[in-house]
């Protein structure tokens, strides 16, 4: 069962990085389960969040986040006209005659809530992704101006140490690159050419 | 790909790990995972997505490269991946940063410990 559950979280990953390694993992999965298989499974959702958010040319993202939006706006819009129906029905079946009796006057107030807080998160969700994308593209333009890095990232530190930055930094200045280590504080330092 | 393996510098842990492992010789991704628990004493486990995040990184950088299988392995789920010189380059350049980094480190404790004992 927890070799088939790992399998199928292996799928998820993109398909370069399964048809290379998956069977490898797999392999390793079925000699290290007997020691526990929650590290394992753990390990592998980093993984997957990693290969997608890290490693992944960013369209791909943006693509799948944008479907996940759809999907989200989408059942929004299906609740919402639920709701509709189902407070239309009930308005049909009781009339409101003036005055309006209290419990009707509550249930269109939680109704007006639920359609504000709706418009509120979606609007703050389409706000998130055009920002987000918009800077993943600002920074992809910066590293095209900058010419070509012969180091694509510095991978991640172990379990869950993701590591901004790559195994160098690196400035830029006036289109030259220097790096070198520190010899007395043994951190990297950086030059400006 | 940069030829200079201070660049590279300074490697991640698991990366450091990785290369350690393999410089003693040629191993599979579950003796990799197996060596560094053992370096480590225990106290630093990689598990398999970590660990071939970084192969791939590391094989796309030219510092880990498959290796055939040993005479008498002929798992075929099983890969082996070795050190490519540049590989060894770089572990060599870690190494020296990192002693460097130690001796200041011990030269530092020495002055601020109050018995000035490390």
């Amino acid at each position: 069962m927890t070799r088939v559950l790992y399998r199928w979280l292996l799928w998820l990953h993109p398909p370069a990085f399964r048809r290379e390694f998956a069977g490898e993992m797999l392999w390793i999965f079925e000699e290290a389960a007997p020691e526990g298989v929650a590290p394992l499974f753990a390990d592998g959702l980093l993984s997957l969040l990693r290969q997608w958010l890290l490693r992944s040319p960013p369209w791909k993202l943006a693509a799948a986040v944008i479907g996940g939006v759809v999907e989200v706006t989408a059942g929004g819009l299906g609740g919402l006209l639920f709701m509709h129906a189902h407070m239309s029905a009930r308005l049909a079946a009781a009339p409101l005659k003036p005055p309006a009796t209290p419990a009707d006057l509550l249930a269109m107030d939680n109704f007006m809530h639920l359609v504000m807080w709706v418009a509120a998160g979606l609007v703050l969700m389409v706000a998130a992704l055009v920002s987000w994308v918009r800077s993943l593209n600002g920074r992809r333009l910066d590293r095209l101006a900058a010419g070509p890095r012969p180091i694509r990232d510095g991978g991640s530190g172990g379990p869950g140490a993701l590591r901004a930055g790559g195994v160098g930094a690196r400035a830029v200045t006036g289109g030259k690159s220097s790096v070198g280590t520190g010899a007395k504080t043994g951190a990297t330092e950086i030059i400006h050419a | 790909m940069s030829d200079d393996p201070i660049s590279f510098l300074p490697l991640s842990p698991a990366t450091l790990h990785i290369l350690l492992s393999l410089a003693a010789g040629d191993r599979h991704g579950y003796g990799i995972m197996q060596e560094v628990a053992r370096q480590s004493e225990g106290q630093y486990k990689l598990g398999p997505g970590t660990l071939y995040d970084n192969l791939q990184k590391l094989m796309n950088q030219g510092l880990v490269e498959s290796a055939p299988p040993p005479s008498g392995d002929d798992d075929p789920r099983r890969r082996y991946y070795r050190l490519t010189p540049a590989g060894r380059s770089v572990l060599s350049a870690e190494i020296a940063r990192l002693e460097s980094v130690v001796r200041e480190a011990r030269l530092h404790l020495r002055i601020e410990s109050p018995g000035g004992a490390v």
